[in-house]
């Protein structure tokens, strides 16, 4: 039963978050077209930003009002074999518009620095809210 | 009922944030290895008839081609790079047929498919060869072990 408090509490403040810091329509809007990209993280290259574990709400439509720039946290194939996916974090964006994406923790992770800038238009979509573990629940990125 | 809310709540999939730890050591000859000790345990498998060493040849034969699909999919997943797919057209082909074709010596005695994996091997070796090699993934052995310890023991001989 504590399990089951505990995951409507993260759906209630996934919601709180969402309405709190982005008010107006499009907030929800983002929660319902992100809910099918619910994705967990795996691996420790991207600490102390997400940990192992976390759960994300990624936006398929995340960069639609504007390029990713350095910064901001993408889902992207992995260049090498693409049905696995990554998260990173855009470190620079090459002068023909390639992203040069690297882990928050540079030596567990490995990134552009291996496979190369990737293609903007490969990303998967932009992940913006952790909604479990609740504690550590809110925005991202 | 707590199964269902999870299942609601729990991502669809993961996103990898790994090290691969790269260690930039790479050369098929692994898994080539592993192929040749499968053709060779399937001709012994075929001259027994010893039903406990067939059995037994049977068992290492499994390991042996998961260890030569394990060897194929590094070098196709961590070595090759996209440069080297522009340069051969069918690198992802021979790399995805080789990984089958270590499956299908998995399932058979069949002395052919064993071959076939090999010639598989050899092509994703010519491709590696190709594209720097041992020059490029392995490190320079100064001096060969076998030849510094033939040495001793021709010295002692002598001595």
């Amino acid at each position: 039963m504590g399990h089951r408090n505990r995951g409507a509490a993260a759906l209630a403040l996934a919601g709180a978050a969402v309405l709190v810091r982005a008010p107006g329509g499009t907030a929800i809007r983002r929660v319902r077209r992100s809910w099918d990209w619910r994705m967990a993280v795996e691996g420790g290259s991207m600490l102390p930003a997400l940990r192992p574990g976390d759960w994300l709400l990624v936006d398929p439509h995340g960069f639609d009002q504007g390029r990713p720039a350095a910064g901001d946290l993408v889902v992207v194939p992995d260049p090498r074999l693409t049905e696995r996916w990554l998260v990173k974090r855009v470190w620079a964006v090459d002068p023909d518009g390639r992203l040069d994406v690297r882990g928050d923790s540079p030596a567990a992770s490995t990134d552009s620095r291996t496979f190369g800038a990737v293609d903007p238009a490969t990303i998967v979509g932009r992940p913006w809210l952790r909604y479990w573990p609740i504690r550590r629940g809110g925005r991202v990125g | 009922m707590l199964t269902r809310l999870i299942g609601a709540l729990a991502p669809r999939r993961t996103v990898h944030a790994h090290c691969d730890i790269p260690c930039g050591v790479y050369d098929p000859q692994q898994a080539r290895i592993e192929a040749e000790s499968c053709y060779k345990i399937i001709q012994k498998y075929n001259d027994s008839s010893d039903e406990l060493f067939r059995a037994r040849c049977i068992v290492v034969k499994e390991e042996r081609a998961d260890l030569a699909k394990h060897h194929i999919d590094v070098m196709w997943h961590d070595y090759f790079k996209p440069e080297h797919v522009e340069k051969f057209a069918d690198l992802h082909e021979t790399c995805w047929k080789a990984s089958k074709q270590g499956s299908k010596v998995k399932q058979t005695v069949d002395i052919n498919e064993a071959q076939k994996l090999l010639d598989l091997i050899d092509r994703i070796d010519h491709m590696w060869r190709e594209t720097g090699g041992s020059t490029a993934t392995r490190m320079q052995q100064l001096e060969p072990v076998g030849g510094a310890a033939s040495d001793v023991a021709a010295s002692a001989v002598k001595g």
